[in-house]
């Protein structure tokens, strides 16, 4: 058996826009094969008062990028004189895992936050920087358990809608937010990596971000 | 390996990996080091022809660590109420030969910090040269300043990535614990692949799942120093009893606000004559 | 010109005992042989009038350019050494092109300038002039003028130092002077745009030399987005001054 220089840390990571208001949650369990190596470590990166991210995957490439993004956020800041928005940061996370193409961050990203409009933005990933604005998404050891919750309960305009409309949900702030402890509770019942705690950030234009945790399973 | 574990293909695979991924000639020989029965050649030994032949043909000899040689086993660390414990034992195993007894795991960095180190001896060396030409740096500094546990733990948690991103790991996993002025007890842990995290407890390699159970369910942060002690001599206990690669010599290192103390080599006292112990398999019936 | 002449002025490395440095102050002085260039700012977008010197009338009057697009929401007028000006928008529209790319939106307007600006200062610096580098100052003024997505219409005037200034109304070249005046007198901050197009072209012709045709101006706007009039439009602006004037 080769070396690898990749491991898979688990976690799960769900990201909720809506009207005036986004979600981000990421549960806080860290596991290498089937041990648990610690049942309290953030996968979420606050980048600034307008944009979240949450990586699930490898912990040692997702240091190495939140402490990238960290610099390119701040390095903007001191130039432009503003926060970087959401979609900025969007664009540039896609850039930043597109450089490592032939050697990748074995991630898998969410960036989440509010766009000018105020209204939740979205933008799933995966490894090598692929992606696309969504109304919400969820990454890592248990979105095949997530998704579909989220599909059948956040009441979302279908994707496939034609003219095409932003899936975000018609669902108030605190129905998501309840979504979410929901899936994650789910999550938490048949999918080993995820566990012990989930981390929700929610921003607000009017409160920033707040955040809060709830306990899980911590089997 | 667990399949959950494994990578897509395209990415163990690609291209980028190739130049360091074990060609099957050398796959042999990484078996004739850790099997010694396999195949014609001598138990633990390098094949000297292989190397040659290798040379000739003009393909370059492999520089990098695949797999480790002389290798330390569990490190156990936790926070007490004035500062934190380190526990580690004294052996350096070649493969499963105990071949060293009396290797120091445990290094003193500065006045608040210890590290403590599982896997491969000479790649902590390595690192205990790193962190010696950093502690000189910081002593000419000479600002007043020194590093906090929590910047040795950054400052090894790049040292690691980085080299993981050469392809070339140190192969180890390192404990960092100590005492900030400011910040309070620190333990942490960082592995070969950059794999990091802090708690209020750590253990590596067999520690985590043999010791850190214990620590779960009985270590405090507001423990006392006693409380502490004698914890971390239960989990090394029950390592002792349960891990084969481990002998009865130990260091044991506290770091409080005062500064580092390191215990000389001990033993514990252990008690092989429980019943389950002389019949182990008389409570469990039809295993083996 | 300078009293203190002396050999002080010839390298660009080197400050006199005065602290200055000469060749930054003479380059300064290159702008005021340029022709003259306005520009207004109002809450509706930035209007840029520039003279053109028709030297002949074999001249293709579009080929002197003196206002250029940068990026949609982007554009500046310049006065002083046009191959210089070149170089520096050249260097702009790559600038706005990488942050689209990074960032997928609009290069903030005073960003821009600052990007043009770090490059006017790296005159003299050894190494290589691929990089970007330049021996001497640049001998060339710009008005920035653009549309922030956060901070709306912006007008910025660069100088060979490499200084920016915000501006509500600015006039460079030759007869930055006179007409700097008249834009004090008569801007006023509640302006609409078609004023302040008005008043930018009126100053122009004002201070010209030679009569005011729509061969020797260009007019551009930024509202939002960075426009060039046609020979028409400037023809219709040219007429109503004289209705008025």
């Amino acid at each position: 058996m080769s070396w690898s220089p990749y491991d898979l840390n688990g976690g799960t990571c769900i990201a909720i826009g809506g009207e005036g208001y986004c979600i981000v949650a990421a549960s806080t369990r860290l596991s290498t094969g089937f041990s648990i190596l610690t049942a309290d470590k953030s996968m979420i990166l606050p980048v600034n008062s307008k944009c979240l991210i949450a990586s699930a995957g490898f912990d040692g490439d997702r240091s190495q990028l939140h402490k990238v993004l960290t610099f390119r956020s701040e390095n903007y800041e001191h130039f432009h004189k503003k926060p970087m928005s959401c979609p900025a940061m969007a664009q540039m996370l896609g850039n930043t895992l597109y450089y490592k193409r032939f050697f990748p961050y074995y991630t898998f990203n969410l960036c989440a936050g509010l766009d000018d409009q105020g209204l939740g933005c979205v933008y799933t990933y995966d490894a090598i920087g692929s992606h696309e604005r969504v109304g919400y998404s969820c990454q890592g050891s248990g979105k095949d358990l997530v998704q579909p919750v989220l599909d059948n309960q956040l009441k979302a305009p279908s994707i496939l809608e034609l003219p095409p409309k932003v899936a975000v949900t018609s669902l108030s702030k605190d129905e998501a937010i309840e979504t979410v402890k929901i899936a994650f509770s789910a999550a938490s019942e048949r999918d080993i990596y995820t566990g012990d705690a989930v981390e929700i950030f929610v921003m607000t234009p009017e409160h920033g971000v707040q955040k809060e945790i709830l306990p899980l399973r911590r089997d | 390996m667990i399949p959950h574990c494994q990578l897509p293909s395209h990415i163990a695979t690609g291209p980028h990996v190739s130049p360091f991924v074990s060609s099957p000639s050398h796959a042999g020989r990484a078996e004739d080091l850790h099997v010694p029965s396999s195949g014609s050649s001598a138990p633990f030994s390098v094949a000297p022809s292989a190397d040659h032949a290798e040379a000739s043909a003009g393909a370059e000899p492999r520089k990098h660590t695949t797999y480790p040689y002389v290798t330390g086993n569990s490190v156990l660390a936790i926070k007490y109420k004035d500062g934190v414990l380190m526990a580690a034992d004294m052996l350096g195993a070649y493969g499963s030969t105990k071949r060293y007894k009396s290797v120091q795991r445990i290094l003193r960095v500065n006045d608040t910090t210890i590290v403590g180190a599982s896997g491969e001896i000479s790649d902590f060396q390595y690192i205990s040269n790193l962190l010696d030409e950093l502690m000189t740096q910081d002593f000419c500094y000479d600002d007043g300043c020194t590093m906090t546990p929590k910047e040795v733990h950054a400052y090894l948690c790049r040292v690691m990535y980085n080299r993981r991103n050469k392809m070339d790991p140190l192969w180890n996993s390192l404990v960092v614990a100590g005492v900030d002025k400011t910040s309070g007890s620190f333990v942490g842990s960082v592995g070969m692949l950059g794999t990091s995290y802090t708690d209020s407890h750590v253990a590596t390699s067999f520690g985590n799942h043999l010791s850190r159970p214990l620590f779960r369910e009985f270590q405090r942060d507001d423990m006392s120093l006693e409380e502490a002690v004698s914890l971390m001599q239960e989990a090394l206990r029950v390592l002792f009893y349960r891990d084969k690669t481990s002998i009865n010599k130990y260091v044991l290192a506290k770091v409080e606000s005062s500064g580092v103390a390191i215990s000389k080599p001990f033993a514990l006292d252990t008690k092989w004559d429980l019943k389950a112990f002389v019949n182990p398999s008389k409570h469990a019936v039809g295993s083996w | 010109m300078f009293m203190t002449r002396n050999e002080y002025d010839r390298g660009v490395n080197c400050f006199s005992p005065e602290g200055r440095i000469f060749q930054v102050e003479y380059a300064i002085e290159a702008i005021k042989l340029g022709t003259t260039a306005i520009g207004i700012r109002t809450s509706e977008g930035v209007v840029l009038a520039v003279e053109k010197r028709l030297t002949s009338t074999l001249l293709v009057p579009s080929s002197v350019e003196k206002i250029m697009e940068i990026d949609d929401h982007l554009g500046c007028a310049t006065s002083g050494l046009t191959s210089d000006a070149r170089t520096l928008v050249a260097h702009a529209r790559v600038e706005c092109q990488n942050h689209r790319f990074t960032y997928n939106e609009a290069f903030p307007v005073e960003s821009c300038t600052q990007s043009i600006c770090d490059l006017s200062l790296k005159f003299g610096e050894d190494g290589d002039e691929d990089a970007g580098g330049m021996s001497r100052p640049f001998g060339v003024a710009l008005l920035m003028a653009g549309w922030d997505p956060v901070e709306g219409p912006g007008l910025y005037h660069t100088d060979p130092s490499g200084t920016y200034i915000n501006c509500e109304a600015k006039a460079i070249g030759s007869a930055a002077e006179v007409a700097q005046s008249t834009l004090k007198e008569q801007y006023k901050p509640g302006m609409t745009f078609k004023e302040a197009e008005k008043l930018a072209v009126q100053t122009l012709k004002q201070v010209m030399e030679e009569k005011i045709t729509s061969t020797n101006v260009d007019i551009a706007s930024v509202k939002p987005n960075f426009r060039l009039y046609a020979t028409e439009e400037v023809e219709e602006i040219i007429k109503t001054l004289d209705a008025s004037s």
